[in-house]
C-alpha cells in the first residue's frame, strides 16, 4: 500500500494508478489518448464490479454499480449518472472495441453511483477508495558539513513516531497507508536508503556507518501539515551530541538549513501556453502547441509535487481559452515564488530547432503610469473577474522588481535544458512578453522546441522527450530554490 | 422687303473662343494646382492619414524612387537582414513611412532570405504622434494569417519597427495598432500595448 510514484517517468508509457481500498492495492491501467489519461471501461468492471452493456446502434455505453445507471455516448463529454447530468474533462471514447473514459470519471461519476469516495491524487497516481486516511509524506535529505537532516512534510498532518531497530529507523504513522514521495538520496554515509516499510504505514530509514545517534524534531510549518525532522550525528565527533532531553533544538537550525522550501520557494505556478480558441502555433503534421503544453505543465507538476514537495498551480487544468492578463493574475493571487509559461516555437525557417528561454525586457519605463502608481493605490486584476486591492504594484511594473531573479531563473533552466535536450543557437533572450509583465514574482517563458521543425514536431509530442523538458525544469526550480536561500 | 441679319461680326467670335479657352486653361490650372497643394501636408503640424490606397501601379513610372532598408528573415531565421530596397518617393515623413511599410510588407525576398510578414498583410493607416511616435494600424487579416510561436512572431513586429524606424530615424517609437484598436499582441507574445524601440540586437551585422 506505500505507494512511490517516481519511477514511471522513465518509461514512455503511462504507468498505472493505483487503487488503494481498506482490503488492499491494486493496479488500474492508463492509456494516454489526446494527452489524457484514459481508463478502459473493462477495467473499471474488473476492479469495482460494476457492469456494462453497448448499444452499437445508440452509440452508446451504460454501466451499471450497485443498481444505478451510468449512461455514456460517444464523444460526448456528458455522462448521466442515475439521471443526473456530468460533465467530463473529455468525452468517452471507443476504440479497437474497446470503450475509455478519461480519469476524473472515477471522482465524479462512479463515486456517485457506487455512493464511495473516490479520491484521485493525480500525482502520485493514487486512486483512493473510501475514508482512508493516506498522508501524503514527502521526503528531504539535507546533508550538513558535519551531519544530515531527513524531513518529513506530511499533509495532513499525522501523528508520527521514530523507532531505532538495528541500524534502521522506522517511522510509523497514524494512518492506514501513505502517499510517498523519497527524492534520491546521497548522503555522505549516514543514511543509505531510505524505503517504504513492511506496512503500509511505515518508512525505514536504513543507516550508514558514520551514524552514531540521532534526534528527533516535530514541528507545524502551517496549520494544514506538519515536519518531522530528524537529526542523524556522526559517532566521532568533538562535540559529544547533545543528548535530547527537553530541548527545543534552536541550535540544529545552525547546523542544517531545515527551513528549506519555507523561505524562499514554496509555490510554483506553471502557465500552459494558449488553450481553447487559442491554439497557440501549429506544426506540418498538425500538431497543436496548446496540446503539448498543457502536457508538459501536467509532466511537470507531478515531477515537482513529488521530487520537491511544493505546491503546484497550473493557469489552466484543461483546454480552455485564457487572457494573458488572467495568467499571470493567476499566479499573483496564489502568492506563487515563480511563474512558468510553457510554449512551443515557430520559425519561417523549417530547419531552426532548439529550446529557448526568454525573460522580460522593459523597454521604457512608462512616467505617466509610474506617477499614477505612486499617487494612489493600484488594484491588480483578481482571477474571476474584477480588481482587488492587492499591493501598491503597478500590473506594468510588477515584474520589473524581479528583472535580476528572472535572469538568474533563465539562467538555471539554460543550463538544465543544454544537457537534455538540443538548445537553440540564441538559447536566452529578453523580450518584451506580455504574458511575464504583470507577474509579480520571478518569471520566465520556455519554448521547448520549433513545432516547425518536421522532426522536432514529432520530438514534442512523445512522452520521453516531453519527461526531459520536465525534468530539465524540476533540476532548473531546484537550482533557483537553493539560489533563492543563500 | 426682306431684312437679312447682320452677318456676325468675326470680332466678337474671335473674343468668345478667347475667353473659352482661358476658361478651361484656368479650370485646368486651378484643379491641379489645389489637388497637389491639398496632397502636401502642412509642416510642423501633426499628420494623420488614416486611410491607405493602394499604390496604383499605372503610376509607377512616373514616381520617383529612392532607396530604403527593409528587412527580411536570415537563413538561419534567427536575425532580420536589412536589404536595400527601391520604394515609391513621397513627400513628408508620415507619407514616407507609408510607402515604405507598403512596399515593406508586400515584399517577395530574395532567396535565400524569407519574408516574416505573412502573406497579405494590409496597412490600414500610419500616423506619427507629436512625440513622434508612429502608429501603424494594420488590417486584422495579419492575425488569422500569422502562423504564431514567439520567434515567429518576433521577427513579424520587429521587421515592421525596424523598416519604419532605419528608415526615418527622427521617429522614435512605432506602436502597432490591429483594426485600429490598441491590441495586447498579435499572437500571444509580444506586447504591443506600448511603443515598441528600434530592435539592434535582431538585426544582421
Amino acid at each position: 500500500m506505500l505507494v512511490i510514484g517516481l519511477s514511471f517517468l522513465a518509461s514512455a508509457q503511462t504507468p498505472p494508478l493505483t487503487v488503494i481500498a481498506r482490503e488492499g492495492r491494486k493496479p488500474l491501467p492508463v492509456t494516454s489518448i489526446n494527452n489524457q489519461d484514459y481508463i478502459a471501461v473493462d477495467d473499471i468492471n474488473a476492479a469495482f464490479a460494476t457492469t456494462s452493456r453497448e448499444d452499437r446502434l445508440a452509440g452508446g455505453l451504460t454501466m451499471t454499480a450497485r443498481g444505478r445507471s451510468i449512461v455514456l455516448t460517444e464523444n460526448q463529454n456528458v455522462v448521466s449518472v442515475a439521471g443526473r447530468l456530468v460533465t467530463l474533462p473529455a468525452p468517452p471514447v471507443r476504440r479497437d472495441g474497446r470503450w475509455y473514459v478519461p480519469a476524473d470519471f472515477l471522482p465524479r461519476a462512479l463515486s456517485s453511483a457506487l455512493d464511495v469516495r473516490l479520491d484521485l491524487r493525480r500525482s502520485a497516481r493514487l486512486l483512493i477508495v473510501g475514508d482512508l486516511r493516506v498522508p501524503r509524506v514527502v521526503s528531504r535529505v539535507d546533508a550538513g558539513a558535519n551531519n544530515v537532516a531527513v524531513t518529513l512534510d506530511i499533509t495532513p498532518n499525522t501523528e508520527a513516531r521514530v523507532n531505532a531497530q538495528q541500524g534502521r529507523l522506522v517511522v510509523q504513522f497514524d494512518a492506514d497507508a501513505l502517499d510517498l514521495s523519497i527524492p534520491l538520496v546521497s548522503t555522505q554515509g549516514f543514511v543509505q536508503t531510505i524505503a517504504p516499510g513492511d506496512t503500509p504505514q511505515t518508512v525505514v530509514i536504513t543507516l550508514g556507518p558514520r551514524y552514531a545517534t540521532h534526534r528527533v524534531t516535530a514541528s507545524q510549518p502551517d496549520p494544514a501539515s506538519g515536519r518531522v525532522t530528524i537529526d542523524l550525528m556522526p559517532a566521532t565527533t568533538d562535540v559529544a551530541p547533545v543528548p535530547a532531553p527537553p530541548s527545543p533544538a534552536p541550535d540544529t537550525r545552525l547546523v542544517i538549513p531545515t527551513q528549506g522550501p519555507s523561505t524562499g520557494l514554496r509555490t510554483v505556478v506553471i502557465d500552459p501556453g494558449h488553450g481553447g480558441d487559442e491554439l497557440g502555433t501549429q506544426g506540418p503534421k498538425g500538431t497543436v502547441e496548446k496540446e503539448i503544453t498543457l502536457s508538459v505543465a501536467r509532466r511537470l507538476r507531478t515531477l515537482i509535487e513529488s521530487r520537491l514537495g511544493l505546491k503546484v498551480f497550473l493557469t489552466r487544468e484543461d483546454d480552455r481559452t485564457m487572457s494573458l492578463d488572467d495568467r499571470s493574475a493567476f499566479a499573483n493571487n496564489h502568492h506563487a515564488d515563480v511563474f512558468l509559461s510553457i510554449h512551443a516555437n515557430y520559425a519561417v525557417r523549417p530547419a531552426l530547432k532548439g529550446a529557448e528561454v526568454y525573460y522580460l525586457t522593459v523597454e521604457r519605463a512608462d512616467e505617466e503610469a509610474r506617477k499614477k502608481a505612486a499617487e494612489n493605490a493600484t488594484t491588480l486584476p483578481a482571477l474571476g473577474g474584477g480588481s482587488r486591492a492587492i499591493d501598491l504594484i503597478l500590473w506594468e511594473t510588477a515584474q520589473a522588481r524581479y528583472l535580476e531573479q528572472s535572469a538568474s531563473l533563465a539562467g538555471f533552466i539554460e543550463q538544465s535544458l543544454r544537457p537534455r535536450v538540443e538548445m537553440s543557437p540564441r538559447p536566452v533572450q529578453q523580450l518584451p512578453l506580455r504574458v511575464l509583465v504583470g507577474a509579480n514574482m520571478p518569471a520566465a517563458l520556455v519554448e521547448i522546441g520549433y513545432l516547425s521543425n518536421t522532426d522536432q514536431e514529432t520530438q514534442l509530442g512523445t512522452a520521453a522527450y516531453q519527461d526531459q523538458i520536465a525534468l530539465a525544469l524540476l533540476d532548473a526550480l531546484t537550482k533557483f530554490r537553493e539560489f533563492l536561500e543563500h | 422687303m426682306s431684312v437679312t441679319p447682320p452677318p456676325p461680326s468675326n470680332r466678337r467670335w474671335a473674343v468668345i473662343t478667347l475667353i473659352g479657352c482661358a476658361a478651361v486653361v484656368f479650370a485646368v490650372l486651378l484643379f491641379t494646382g489645389l489637388s497637389r497643394l491639398l496632397s502636401r501636408p502642412a509642416p510642423g503640424t501633426v499628420a494623420a492619414d488614416p486611410i491607405a490606397k493602394p499604390t496604383p501601379p499605372a503610376e509607377a513610372p512616373a514616381v520617383p524612387k529612392i532607396k530604403a532598408t527593409l528587412y527580411f528573415a536570415s537563413e538561419d531565421g534567427l536575425r532580420l537582414v536589412p536589404t536595400e530596397r527601391e520604394v515609391p518617393l513621397a513627400e513628408g515623413a508620415v507619407a514616407q513611412a507609408r510607402s515604405i511599410l507598403e512596399a515593406q510588407l508586400s515584399a517577395e525576398a530574395h532567396a535565400p532570405l524569407m519574408s516574416a510578414i505573412p502573406k497579405g498583410a494590409l496597412l490600414r493607416g500610419i500616423f506619427v504622434s507629436q512625440r513622434n511616435e508612429v502608429f501603424v494600424d494594420l488590417d486584422p487579416a495579419i492575425r488569422t494569417a500569422h502562423p504564431g510561436g514567439t520567434m515567429q512572431e518576433l521577427m513579424t513586429v520587429y521587421t515592421i519597427v525596424n523598416a519604419v524606424l532605419t528608415n526615418l530615424p527622427n521617429l522614435q517609437e512605432v506602436q502597432i495598432l490591429i483594426g485600429g484598436q490598441e491590441a495586447d499582441t498579435l499572437a500571444g507574445h509580444v506586447d504591443l500595448r506600448r511603443p515598441l524601440r528600434k530592435n539592434e540586437s535582431l538585426i544582421q551585422q
